[in-house]
């Protein structure tokens, strides 16, 4: 299938957006609204500032191969420079997302891809991600590149304090 | 041992900020992974677009270590983003000296973080901690932290240098 890599601009985020709110949805939960807090103007603003928190590159096909909505930006990947105390600079794949009727064309290869290619020019040596344990297509999928499951092979586990937890931490509370 | 002050890191603390990294990643017995050197460290945290942070423990003169370091401990950070939820601080590193334990060093630096992460407007703070580490699970468990290996089926992947290189040189 015919489709583009290129880096997101401003304009972009209407699309980052609605694709953020389907995967959201595709995950099934059950209130989108409760679980997806960010919304195009937070995206505009975190990610296309003068010091942007995440970048983000879009996939695209010709008009005459649009979907079935009319979208012809039909997939994306957020992207984000992070630093390994071991190995220094490194480029953290913080969403990689197709349509599904556009799947199976290489498409996410090809984000994954463009993202390791723009790690590499920025130094680093390393790409991480994180995916879920019931996710078997995708587990698979990133096995066959030659990624390694950091979770099952070092046991690290990945943790949170966010909310009240985060707030009780900032006062001192034990 | 009664005073120690937390501040920014400067770039003359990188010979002290690395010594702490592979002192911690030898308790992780992990030592011989730490390829990161002092010139790495300087360019990459005290440039324009610093890819990382740190905040370092000062303990006065006559408290050093018994190997004569002043800098006891360290955290580096930095900003990561949640699509869903915004921005996060990610804590890389972090690390007390083990003579200079148990006089809430770690406990204050962690507040410092987490003042830091609300007032830059962060959702949560995110980490990873080795499974085998009770003390750190239990430290962090204490304050409220949830496992999301464990709660949510989270897992870290990671390609290295190499497969990167073959997965591009495949387009």
């Amino acid at each position: 299938m015919e489709f583009t890599i290129r880096a997101a601009t401003l304009e972009d985020c209407k699309d980052i957006s609605r694709m953020i709110l389907s995967r959201c949805e595709l995950a099934e939960y059950e209130k989108v609204s409760d679980q997806v807090k960010i919304a195009q103007r937070d995206l505009e603003q975190d990610g296309f500032s003068k010091n942007p928190f995440f970048h983000g590159i879009i996939a695209e096909v010709p008009e005459h191969l649009k979907s079935k909505e009319g979208h012809t930006k039909v997939g994306y990947s957020l992207y984000f420079y992070t630093y390994s105390s071991w190995k220094g600079r490194a480029v953290y794949m913080e969403d990689l997302y197709v349509m599904p009727e556009f799947r199976g064309k290489c498409i996410g290869k090809a984000l994954m891809s463009k993202v390791s290619q723009l790690g590499l020019a920025a130094g680093c040596t390393q790409l991480n991600f994180t995916v879920l344990d019931w996710n078997k297509s995708s587990l698979d999928f990133y096995l066959k590149l030659g990624c390694w499951d950091v979770t099952s092979d070092l046991g690290y586990h990945c943790m949170r304090c966010e909310g009240d937890v985060l707030e009780h931490l900032a006062q001192g509370d034990l | 041992m009664a005073s120690f002050i937390l501040r920014k890191a400067e770039p003359k603390d990188v010979s002290d900020i690395l010594r702490l990294i592979k002192e911690l990643a030898k308790f992780e017995e992990m030592e011989d992974q730490v390829i990161l050197t002092e010139k790495d460290l300087l360019e990459d945290g005290f440039g324009d677009h610093p890819f990382y942070h740190c905040i370092v423990a000062d303990v006065p003169k006559q408290h050093q270590s018994a190997d004569s370091h002043v800098i006891i401990g360290f955290a580096m950070y930095y900003f990561t983003y949640d699509p869903w939820i915004g921005k996060l601080l990610y804590l890389e590193d972090f690390y007390v000296m083990k003579e200079f334990r148990g006089f809430g060093i770690g406990s204050e630096i962690l507040k410092k973080l987490s003042q830091m992460a609300v007032r830059t407007r962060c959702s949560s703070m995110h980490f990873i901690v080795a499974e085998w580490n009770k003390p750190s699970i239990d430290f962090y468990k204490r304050r409220g932290a949830s496992d999301l290996s464990l709660e949510e089926g989270w897992r870290l992947f990671k390609i290295d240098k190499q497969n990167l290189l073959k997965m591009t040189n495949e387009e």
